[in-house]
């Protein structure tokens, strides 16, 4: 009955007798006489009653009855008849191990079947993130492979399908689709006739321009550009923002700003229409790569002599404090001889710790002849220097751009001899890429161009160590903030992309040796991305692709198509970023970034190419939104420009505009299913919100508890740079940078012009116990130990009495839960003891009694600006902003207690229960 | 919808009396059976899930009358059953697998046609089927890890090479214990936990 003992095959139904292909009646009869066998093996009820139903046999019940049984086929485990295990009946342990080696065999593979044969229909086989709601009515949700099964299952089980009759709406776009296509159909006919014309007579053709010669616009110098004019088709859809040169692509796939609602006046994408975060998290750290097309981010150019253009650089406070002043002499060298990139803050003109503009990137063009020693400062030279025209970008976020722009026109109309800026916004386009393998994809899609046709660039170009670093897994790993310039070919010559071949780690000491020399400081040439016909001849050299796709198919098949000398050269200028400071230091698992700028036209098709690229890890680099990059940089303990940054002007419309949107979300609610602010029990019987519960509320925390009388801030609120502001005015907030504010509190620095009631800080926040803050959350610091009232005294012992000890830590790791099971009933009295003890010494949990109240709002010192669940950290974590003013006796007080001074209370928004957490500066 | 909730029975059959039943050691001279082996015996030929049914049914109509038999009769079902082995998974309905797994308990003797003493081990009760086929999978595993090591070790004594084997068993299964003649005694706490597993 069955096979060889130790090798089951295809598994049959338990002790069925009768073979399937000896009866040749026909199929629903065969399948009852089937079923007749196994009822007096089963001996259930519902079988035999299935029976009777079956013989009045429709073809519907036939069909049902056929699947009925192939699943009860795929269930049933192939077993094992003694007299087959043993033969003659006689005990014996090899047989024996056979029979159980056929039982395992047998079971796993049932289990295998049964999985397989789930009723699981097509669309429950689509990847998580992309199943959609609407898949199981409408076919066409499903992917193409998966579509006639499901098709087929609809109609199985009688789903309804969403065929429905167009809705009105609709069948006025299917009408007007319908007569602009005939329109379009009757132009052709007419053009073709008109082709045909020429060709026969040959009448017009005089009269026809051979090629109109375009003219050269002229560079318009210390003005804003307007963006480029959009393709008539989508002129009408960019009214009052534009768009960013992959629009086409992330429309389809990603969730963008609303029409009416454009951020920074671009349509930016949010998020993926894919769902699900987790794989982004995944691509970031793990495996892969995420890529944002980051076009939006302003770009200025500034031309002029060394000397003013270091000035202006200076005035807007780049190397400015005592800590930074050596970007200015060997330190920074690399950085001005145009090998690296300078991250940092920008201040309005000479107010260097206060008013903060932007973190920005600052990149100086690189000379032509390469300077052969770094340290040799040739005094011949310093003559030179001083005539001749130098470059540089100005990278900054587009929320921040115009407040810039004013700055550097001012501060370039001062300097002697005057400074040149241009404001390349549409013209600069740039993409940023993250994740072990961005390397990979980048260098899949960048090929660096070569003038001649052999493709052997000379050992330490930027071209041959650009094309060496394929092993690199991190960006990080390399020299900080590394700059190449370097020209590509256009990347839809060798579209589809494949993957390149990794060297094997025999080659290892060659890159590490790249590493520690590092050869580009000496070979940098002038990168071209910094000349403007340059640019535009790369912009206009780019074929159409029409023409690509007739180069393509003349190729040899299977090779991509042979460079030819009047190939466009993309000029780019590519650089590694790493965090500058990620979450408790660790720093073995923040990834660097890959950034590079290139032509606003050619980001489109390398934006193709690096979203094609097959990965050799499996897979394709994933693209993010805005909402992707924000967790990332949040999940790194990185605040975000501006959202975390509320101090700054670009900041603090960033938090209007979010109030807003929260507050419509919160009023569109019902009224019995929306927070009730006013009733928010703050302990102590105080009830209500402090201030708004869907804000930050920063005029609150200002206002709200010290009337505003000191003349400072009074000061600071005629400061001509707020009012330049086009939001509503900042409440005197004054953004501190993380040196500054720990150099502040460490008390290293003297608080010269800081009004410390006004000054914000951006700090992370690590949550001691449970809990996850959310984005609004109060921030409460602990009453003072110098505090008279006693019960304040009491309120601050019982928040340190929360604090984890190291003990408590390790037996919570060692307890595989947290909270102790429930007691059997029947428990034995010591362990009924034992538990009562262990639940006297634990400390309170929230919701009971003895929990503290949260601090009142005297002790408030600021808000959570971005709070929610960390995957990287695998709890929640928050990034806030507190007032340093408020915190700087509890930190001076606490500091020879470890952590005390820095301990606060978080609460969310709406509720009453806090946390306590721990905060730091961040960045 | 509500769904129907079950319980899977996973149970080992015992064949106490050395005479009647089909597998009796082997009669080769010197070639001894370990124990292990004899414990676990294969069933009769003419045993199969029909015969344990009508066992489970007569059993639970004999303890509970009709209120019993009514009541486990719908959702009784022998979901598979290895004659081989001995093992065979029994499905009933979870509220009431208790008149089931107790007709088990008292039963002493195959039904007729087989008509053989017998015990019948409950090892598992689990609210999914796969878990119980796990269960059997790694009973049938320990089993024959047991039968191994006990024929090496009788194979090593006569051979006389029993100074290294020790070492080899103590490394290989620590559990291969036997408590009251019963191999690998279940912690009562295991079913329990298992079944508040699934009833969430």
């Amino acid at each position: 009955m069955t096979p060889q003992p130790s090798a089951p095959g295809p598994p049959r139904p338990l002790k069925r007798k009768d073979a399937p292909s000896s009866s040749n009646t026909a199929g629903s009869t065969n399948h009852n006489k089937r079923r007749k066998t196994q009822v007096a093996l089963d001996a259930s009820g519902p079988s035999k009653r299935k029976d009777a139903q079956s013989f009045s046999a429709t073809t519907k019940n036939a069909r049902h009855d056929k699947r009925r049984q192939t699943t009860k086929d795929a269930r049933a485990i192939s077993s094992q008849a003694s007299s087959k295990a043993f033969k003659n009946g006689e005990l014996d342990v090899d047989k024996f191990v056979k029979a159980r080696e056929y039982e395992i065999k047998a079971l796993e593979q049932g289990m295998a079947r049964a999985k397989k044969a789930l009723a699981e229909r097509a669309f429950q086989q689509v990847p998580k993130e992309l199943r959609r709601r609407t898949a199981s009515h409408n076919v066409k949700r499903v992917p193409k492979r998966l579509q006639r099964r499901a098709a087929r299952e609809m109609v199985e089980d009688k789903t309804k399908s969403d065929r429905r009759k167009p809705s009105r709406h609709m069948r006025l776009r299917i009408e007007t689709a319908k007569r602009l296509r005939a329109l379009s159909a009757k132009q052709r006919a007419r053009k073709d006739a008109v082709v045909k014309d020429q060709g026969t007579t040959n009448v017009q053709s005089d009269q026809r321009p051979v090629s109109v010669k375009s003219r050269k616009p002229r560079v318009k110098k210390n003005a804003l550009k307007d963006p480029p004019p959009a393709p008539a088709k989508f002129r009408k859809r960019q009214i009052g923002k534009s768009w960013l040169p992959t629009h086409l692509y992330h429309a389809k796939r990603a969730h963008m700003t609303s029409p009416k609602e454009p951020l920074w006046r671009y349509a930016v994408p949010l998020t993926p229409t894919m769902k699900s975060y987790r794989p982004t998290h995944r691509a970031s750290g793990d495996r892969g790569a995420v890529a944002w097309d980051m076009s939006y981010m302003a770009t200025v150019s500034l031309a002029g002599t060394e000397q003013s253009l270091q000035g202006l650089l200076r005035a807007l406070g780049i190397g400015v404090s005592p800590e930074t002043k050596q970007l200015w002499e060997t330190r920074g060298q690399r950085w001005s001889l145009g090998t690296r990139v300078w991250e940092g803050w920008l201040y309005c003109r000479d107010s260097f710790p206060l008013q903060a503009i932007a973190p920005a990137t600052v990149i100086w063009c690189a000379e032509n002849e390469p300077t052969s020693v770094l340290g040799a400062v040739a005094e011949e030279k310093a003559n030179v220097q001083r005539k001749t025209v130098r470059k540089l970008l100005i990278r900054v976020h587009p929320s921040a751009f115009h407040q810039l722009w004013d700055e550097v026109l001012r501060l370039a109309k001062v300097q002697k001899p005057q400074v040149m800026v241009e404001d390349l916004r549409f013209e600069i386009g740039s993409i940023e890429i993250t994740g072990p393998a961005s390397t990979e994809a980048l260098l899949g899609a960048l090929w660096p161009n070569t003038s001649t046709s052999c493709r052997d660039w000379p050992q330490g170009s930027v071209e041959a160590t650009w094309s060496s670093l394929a092993e690199i897994t991190n960006p990080a790993t390399l020299p900080e903030n590394v700059l190449f310039g370097f020209d590509i070919v256009d990347p839809r010559l060798h579209h589809p992309p494949r993957t390149i071949a990794i060297p094997q780690s025999t080659r290892e000491s060659a890159l590490l040796s790249t590493l520690s020399k590092w050869p580009c400081d000496q070979t940098q040439t002038s990168p071209k991305l910094f000349d403007r016909n340059a640019r535009l001849k790369a912009a206009r050299a780019l074929p159409s692709q029409k023409a690509i796709n007739r180069r393509k198919s003349f190729a040899v098949p299977g090779t991509y198509p042979e460079p030819k000398p009047s190939d466009a050269q993309i000029p780019i200028l590519l650089y590694a970023t790493r965090n500058l400071q990620s979450r408790n230091g660790g720093q073995s698992r923040a990834q660097g970034t890959w950034n590079f700028l290139l032509p606003w036209k050619a980001v489109l098709p390398v934006w193709y190419s690096i979203m094609y690229y097959p990965l050799s890890t499996g897979g394709q680099p994933r693209f993010g939104g805005l909402r992707e990059k924000r967790q990332i940089v949040f999940e790194a303990g990185v605040p975000w420009f501006p959202g975390d940054f509320p101090g700054t002007a670009a900041g603090y419309a960033w938090e209007v505009r979010e109030r807003e949107k929260r507050k419509e979300d919160w009023a569109k609610r019902p009224r019995g299913k929306r927070t009730e602010w006013s009733s928010v029990d703050l302990g102590n019987g105080k009830k209500g919100e402090i201030g708004d519960g869907w804000a930050c509320d920063w005029e609150r925390l200002l206002t709200g508890m010290a009337p505003p009388t000191t003349g400072k801030s009074a000061e600071a609120a005629g400061d001509p740079s707020s009012k330049s502001d086009s939001v509503s005015p900042p409440p005197k907030l004054c953004h501190i940078t993380s040196a500054a504010a720990s150099s502040l509190l460490s008390g290293s620095s003297p608080l010269h012009n800081i009004d410390l009631s006004t000054a914000l800080a951006t700090v992370t926040l690590d949550l001691l116990v449970r809990g996850v803050p959310q984005t609004c959350a109060r921030i409460y610091r602990l009453p003072s130990s110098s505090a008279i009232d006693p019960t304040a005294i009491s309120l601050r012992n019982s928040w340190l009495a929360l604090v984890p000890t190291p003990e408590s830590r390790r037996r919570g790791r060692e307890q595989k839960q947290p909270f102790p099971s429930r007691l059997r009933r029947d428990a034995p009295p010591h362990v009924v003891h034992r538990q009562l003890a262990q639940s006297l010494l634990k400390p309170p949990q929230a919701g009971e009694d003895e929990y503290p109240v949260c601090p009142g709002e005297e002790d408030l010192i600021g808000f959570v600006t971005t709070g929610n669940f960390n995957l990287g950290e695998g709890r929640g974590t928050g990034i806030g902003c507190i007032l340093l003013g408020r915190v700087l006796d509890r930190v001076r007080e606490g500091r020879d207690e470890g952590m005390k001074g820095r301990l606060c209370v978080v609460r969310n928004a709406g509720q009453s229960v806090g946390r306590l957490a721990r905060w730091d500066i961040a960045g | 919808m509500v769904r129907i909730k079950h319980r899977y029975l996973l149970i080992n059959i015992l064949y106490p009396d050395p005479k009647s039943t089909s597998g009796r050691p082997a009669t080769k001279p010197g070639d001894e059976v370990p124990y292990t082996v004899q414990f676990r015996r294969p069933s009769p030929d003419r045993m199969d899930g029909g015969v344990l049914t009508r066992l489970i049914r007569d059993g639970v109509a004999e303890l509970y009358g009709d209120y019993g038999s009514g009541k486990v009769a719908g959702s009784l079902q022998v979901k598979y059953f290895s004659q081989a082995t001995s093992t065979a998974i029994v499905r009933v309905s979870r509220d009431y697998y208790r008149l089931v797994w107790a007709a088990l308990t008292f039963a002493t003797r195959l039904p007729n046609p087989v008509g053989q003493s017998c015990v019948i081990q409950v090892v598992r009760v689990s609210g999914t089927i796969r878990k119980s086929e796990e269960e059997a999978i790694r009973r049938a595993r320990l089993s024959i890890r047991r039968a191994e090591a006990a024929a090496k070790s009788s194979n090593a004594a006569t051979a006389g090479l029993a100074a290294a084997t020790p070492q080899l068993l103590s490394t290989e299964d620590d559990d291969a214990d036997m408590i009251n003649g019963i191999e690998d005694p279940d912690d009562p706490r295991d079913i329990e936990e298992d079944l508040d597993d699934d009833e969430g």
